[in-house]
């Protein structure tokens, strides 16, 4: 799933499968850096606000949300 | 679209339009800014409502009503069903079409309305709130305005710029999945409600009449970290084992807070309502009629502020006061309740149902119920005895 991305921040990051996800925002209401920026059809988590804190994974009702590993 | 108001109200669901609404009604210059391009669209929403509470609001009108539901009935994992006596009408709503028609309510009574106006951010002075940046179609407008009324949802950036504590815990935020599905046989006069851990972990499912062959089909679930399975795939569990014939219009996911409302509602110069002032029932996750009182409140308060020239977070306070009023016993009882009820192990619940079956219609009465679930379930009465004694 997905590419592996290069983060300056974490050796690991939060992935969206975007065949999944439905732009609801159930996860951004559980973000407690607020760093999901969703917009309409587009959702994007910010690397360096996230705190990797994984809430937003089971709040995904469609599990479009995975803990990927940065190469 | 002008760059000064009252009040901006962020959001035109059934609680920011009805908000909207009371204040332009009571001479304010309203803003009614909806994110989306369609007012209604995307529903996130199983549709159904109190007959009597919703004709408080807006008179009722047909061309956004799905259904009209004579009773509730609630299936267990084993599909025993127990059939509870009417309490009142319920409603299975179009809500597309029901929420474009209050925002035209809003609009008749003087609000401006625009779509496609995304809230960036606040206009502060200090601490003091003098408006609200909008993306209008890509453009960002300065609209200056006394009070801001945030009825932004579940997802609301407006509760954070205001410094409310909004972020809710996972054990009291829904995970929630629905389908509208076609070649559904069931009786369009009865809401079926479906518990089951193994179905829907510590939540339940619904199965809400939509008229002509169809129904909304979904569940809740709160959300746990160590769940592997998301609410869509119980939701197609679900829906594989009982409506294998069916076929799907249209799917709708979103997170729903039953944390109970947010210990602040207000600050200087705003309010917030609805979902993101998390006023969904902590129980059911039921939120329409609900967000459109806490709209209500909010108008009303806000009118009497601009009256008296106070915006203040201490003056604002009158409005969680008129919310804790109407349903703070209520709200603290059923968030308790559910916890209580999702804590009896799903064997018992599936033997308390099928006694439940077993008696009359006219034996279902509270008591009855309670003889019933005492007897398989002796710790309820440590867990619910004191909500039902007002505790």
């Amino acid at each position: 799933m997905g590419t592996p991305v290069k983060s300056a921040v974490h050796s690991s990051l939060i992935l969206v499968d975007y065949d999944h996800c439905s732009y609801c925002g159930a996860c951004v209401a559980v973000c407690p850096p607020d760093c999901i920026i969703l917009h309409d059809a587009t959702l994007l988590i910010d690397p360096e606000a996230c705190t990797l804190c994984r809430r937003c994974i089971p709040a995904c009702p469609t599990g479009a949300l995975t803990l990927g590993e940065v190469a | 679209m002008k760059t000064e108001y009252d009040v901006v109200v962020i959001g035109a669901g059934p609680a920011g339009s009805i908000a909207a609404r009371m204040c332009a009604q009571a001479g304010l210059r309203v803003l009614l800014a909806e994110k989306r391009q369609e007012i209604g669209s995307p529903v996130r929403c199983a549709e159904a409502v109190g007959e009597e509470t919703l004709a408080e609001f807006i008179p009722l009108d047909a061309k956004w009503i799905a259904a009209e539901v004579d009773h509730f009935s609630l299936t267990s994992s084993q599909r025993d069903t127990v059939h509870f006596p009417s309490l009142e009408t319920t409603l299975v709503l179009e809500r597309k079409i029901f929420d474009r028609e209050l925002a035209h309510a809003a609009a008749r009574a003087g609000a401006d309305v625009v779509v496609k106006a995304r809230a960036a951010g606040f206009i502060k002075n200090g601490t003091g709130l003098e408006g609200v940046t909008l993306i209008v179609q890509g453009v960002p407008h300065e609209v200056r305005c006394q009070i801001v009324i945030g009825a932004d949802g579940t997802e609301a950036q407006s509760t954070r710029w205001a410094g409310l504590k909004s972020v809710p815990q996972l054990k009291d935020y829904y995970s929630a999945a629905q389908y509208l599905l076609t070649n559904v046989n069931i009786d369009q006069t009865v809401c079926q409600y479906h518990v089951g851990w193994s179905q829907a972990p510590a939540g339940y499912l619904w199965v809400f009449p939509k008229g002509n062959k169809t129904a909304n089909v979904g569940l809740v679930i709160a959300v746990d970290p160590k769940q592997t399975r998301s609410a869509m795939d119980f939701l197609n569990a679900f829906v594989a084992q009982r409506f294998p014939a069916s076929s799907i219009l249209s799917q709708v996911v979103g997170g729903i807070p039953i944390s109970n409302v947010l210990p602040e509602m207000v600050a200087d110069g705003y309010l917030a309502i609805g979902d993101a002032a998390h006023q969904s029932d902590p129980m059911t996750a039921g939120g329409i009629t609900n967000g459109m009182r806490g709209g209500l409140f909010a108008a009303q308060v806000a009118v009497e502020a601009l009256q008296q020239s106070d915006t203040s977070r201490k003056f604002l306070k009158k409005y969680e006061k008129l919310w804790d009023d109407k349903f703070g016993a209520d709200y603290r009882r059923l968030y308790r309740l559910r916890q209580a009820v999702f804590k009896i192990p799903e064997e018992k619940l599936n033997s308390m149902i099928a006694q439940m079956a077993r008696l009359d219609a006219k034996d279902l009465t509270l008591t009855q119920t309670f003889k019933v679930f005492l007897k398989e379930y002796p710790r309820l009465i440590v867990d619910v005895l004191p909500l039902l004694l007002g505790k």
